[in-house]
């Protein structure tokens, strides 16, 4: 089927070939597996779409399922946007993908375990020794704690995205709470909603089985001795931006949803407050950063926390999920170490790509970079936030010799990399009432447990809104898209 | 000859308003390893709370009560027992290489090794522009150098309290050249560290026998790792080092790791708190 730009609703697509196009091929050909849904798309008009859309926000809006957004003067709730035109990932596609989060995971694991215990990696010298000591988010209270089940990293938020050679490419790893997950569920639900009849010409895997897997999860993590673990999931409270995240996980493992005040300890066990007196809680999914756990060890002003909690956890009488200083393996530097760290614990070579980087302080490396400086990105490897980071492409020629006296200056601080582009998807516009490529990116999320694991079969698709936007979060206008994997 | 101490602390809390809800958390009693045996441990408090034993971040025991009714004001006790053997310090530090000992230093396996009690924190960073003219040599053994550093410091700065909080930054005491205790060793701990020794912060009580410094507080020293010869205390306060009159608590990085009270109080208003410590020793006829 050749692209027909009568149909109203993709009057406007207009294909990019900087850009790698999910939907359209190169000389405009719909791809084999959207062939169908477009068809079925092709047969709504103009008016339906609009309305549809309007049907998808209410819904979100009414069911409560926002985030904040901090304003100057004010904070505002606002929906996620939906997007009515799913993304489709086939079978053989996903099978690779799966793979390689759950290797990333399992690594990851192992360099935890190494780095609170033996150190072997860095006595070797394969990760540089500075790059643990100049994070903050290392813990020394982690020191040869030995976590229930050896499991650090029971979730993972991997993002994925595909860049203009058709190929994936890891952007970064999300190990602390990463979040989103009920953004796929709740899309998958609204598309049904919308579209139920799509879903007919389709063989889609459910996303709605993520909650009983990380039950699962939880479980397998028990202390010893316990013979049914109480779970609960610990929120922040209702003004965090995930909380509808936090609530909806709780409801749907069928667990309680606590704040720190439900929670105490007593003689290093921790115990919930309930109408029936103290309950005894095994297994914690915390949604509380590591520094408000406890405000015994972190910090003493914190009131979202539970006094005594780290101490009752390294006793072993209490399992955290995710553990407490998992944040060291998930910085920007220690991505760049991925490749290698996947090798050194699996033995295996990375099935996913890392986004290929520089170290200035390589020689060789450094005269690559400082030649090729118009297709980089230059990045500071120990500033977070976006800071002091450079795009090759957009500096003038003064800019450019600048950036060059600065990395000279000082190699060891820079890494460079190429620079991304992100795939584009078509996505239903408001203004033109139509849809038009933009860009995408893929969130995956992989649990592990005690001999256990589970990738989340579809993903959180993220799509910038605005035209020509690359960022994709929610906080910049990002939207999303139901993800669809294939059973064949 | 053994020594055999009696080590007294007391804290009481008075507040202006009823506290509906506290929680303290005590790191004071005194470590049960290497040269000190503790006899009995005791801690009471006027509420008549049952204490809870834990331990803290880095293993360290510690005593919790956690008050189930309201109260306006609250009493601490604690007694320790305890024999501390004679040290003699000097003992292990005279045989090694020095070029092995530096080489050692400068080992990736050591600072992996070490990496903890080598990394500057908030507490014991040095600033940049602050020269600093304590003379480090390669030419005499670590431990020599680490008794010049207690010199430097003892001689260069005065002991002063209430000039200073448990907080302040390194460049403030190197400015005023006034402090106490848990300055003095932040600054001991942070020059060390910037020649790549492991120097830890110890908090902990000293007999004060001879009018030593130690502020009928607690005290605190630093102990720094020699290769070949395990952790050395060093007492800056009193250009001492660490023996039979120290007795160790705790340690950590810095002061942050290992205070000596921790409190979680809900209530209003204003409130005191007065401590005092006492440790009285005695020879131990017996060994």
């Amino acid at each position: 089927m050749k692209l027909n730009t009568n149909q109203p609703s993709f009057s406007s697509y207009q294909r990019d070939n900087h850009f790698y196009d999910e939907i359209f091929s190169e000389n405009n050909e719909v791809k084999e597996v959207y062939k169908t849904l477009l068809n079925l798309y092709s047969e709504h008009t103009v008016q339906d779409f609009a309305r549809l859309n309007e049907k998808a926000k209410a819904s979100f809006f009414n069911q409560g399922i926002t985030f904040q957004v901090y304003g100057e003067h004010e904070t505002k709730e606002k929906i996620f946007p939906f997007d009515l035109f799913p993304r489709i990932i086939d079978h053989k596609e996903w099978s690779h993908i799966e793979r390689g989060v759950l290797q990333r995971s399992k690594a990851l694991n192992h360099f935890l375990w190494d780095i609170y215990h033996d150190k072997k990696i860095l006595r070797q010298g394969i990760v540089p020794l500075d790059l643990i000591n100049s994070s903050a988010n290392y813990l020394d209270q982690m020191q040869g704690l030995n976590p229930p089940g050896g499991i650090y990293n029971h979730i993972s938020g991997t993002d994925l995205i595909k860049h203009s050679d058709g190929k994936y490419y890891v952007l970064e790893d999300n190990i602390r709470c990463p979040s989103g997950v009920s953004y796929v569920i709740c899309n998958r639900t609204a598309l049904k909603r919308a579209l139920f009849g799509v879903f007919n010409h389709y063989q889609t895997h459910t996303v709605t089985d993520y909650a009983e897997n990380l039950l699962e999860i939880m479980e397998s993590v028990k202390p010893r001795g316990v013979d049914v673990p109480t779970c609960v999931v610990i929120t922040p409270g209702i003004y965090n931006s995930a909380y509808y995240e936090h609530s909806y996980l709780a409801k749907a493992m069928g667990v309680e949803l606590v704040e720190g005040r439900d929670l105490f300890v007593e003689n290093d066990f921790v115990y919930m407050r309930t109408i029936n007196g103290a309950q005894k809680v095994d297994v914690i999914y915390r949604r509380i950063d590591d520094v408000f756990m406890d405000p015994l060890e972190f910090r003493p002003d914190s009131t979202l926390g539970v006094p005594g909690l780290l101490a009752a956890y390294k006793l072993g009488n209490v399992c955290l999920v995710n553990a407490p200083g998992t944040g060291v393996a998930d910085d920007k530097a220690i991505y760049t170490y991925m490749p290698q760290i996947i090798k050194y614990y699996l033995g295996e070579e990375p099935i996913l790509n890392n986004v290929h980087t520089y170290h200035c302080n390589r020689p060789d490396e450094l005269k690559y970079v400082l030649e090729n400086i118009e297709n980089l990105v230059i990045k500071p490897v120990d500033e977070a936030g976006g800071y002091g980071i450079s795009i090759g492409n957009k500096l003038t020629k003064e800019e450019i010799e600048k950036v060059k006296t600065v990395i000279k200056e000082n190699p060891r601080k820079y890494i460079a990399q190429p620079i991304m582009s992100l795939s584009v998807h078509a996505t239903y516009i408001e203004d033109s009432q139509s849809f038009e490529p933009r860009h995408v990116d893929l969130r995956t999320f992989c649990l592990l447990g005690k001999d256990k694991s589970f990738v989340l079969k579809g993903g959180l698709t993220r799509v910038a809104l605005k035209k020509g936007n690359l960022i994709v979060n929610s906080s910049q206008g990002g939207g999303s898209k139901d993800t669809w994997v294939l059973k064949k | 000859m053994a020594l055999n101490y009696v080590i007294k602390y007391a804290a009481t809390n008075v507040y202006e308003n009823l506290v509906g809800e506290a929680l303290w958390q005590f790191l004071i009693a005194p470590l049960n390893s290497g040269s000190q045996q503790i006899i009995s441990s005791e801690f009471r408090n006027s509420l008549q709370i049952p204490v809870e034993k834990s331990i803290n971040g880095y293993g360290f025991e510690t005593f919790r009560i956690h008050p189930k009714k309201s109260f306006t004001s609250i009493d601490f006790e604690a007694e320790f027992h305890l024999i501390k053997d004679h040290i003699n310090p000097f003992e292990k530090t005279n045989a090694s290489n020095l070029e092995d000992e530096f080489s050692q230093l400068n080992s990736l396996n050591f600072k992996v090794e070490h990496a903890t009690f080598l990394k500057s924190t908030a507490l014991t960073k040095l600033p940049k522009w602050h020269e600093i003219d304590f003379i480090y040599s390669e030419e005499v053994s670590i431990f020599e150098n680490m008794k010049n550093l207690n010199l430097w410091i003892f001689d260069g700065f005065s002991f002063k309290t209430d000039v200073t909080d448990v907080d302040t930054d390194l460049d403030i005491i190197l400015e005023e050249k006034q402090g106490v205790c848990q300055d003095f060793t932040h600054l001991f701990c942070a020059i060390a560290r910037s020649h790549n020794i492991p120097a830890r912060y110890v908090s902990g009580y000293l007999h004060q026998g001879n009018g030593y410094f130690g502020d009928s507080q607690m005290h605190a020293w630093a102990e720094v790792f020699i290769p070949g010869c395990g952790w050395i205390g060093f007492d800056p306060t009193n250009n001492l080092i660490a023996a039979e009159n120290h007795i160790k608590v705790a340690h950590g990085k810095d002061y942050s790791d290992c205070p000596p009270i921790k409190g979680i109080v809900y209530t209003s208003g204003t409130n005191q708190t007065t401590y005092s410590v006492e440790v009285n020793a005695q020879q131990n006829a017996q060994q």
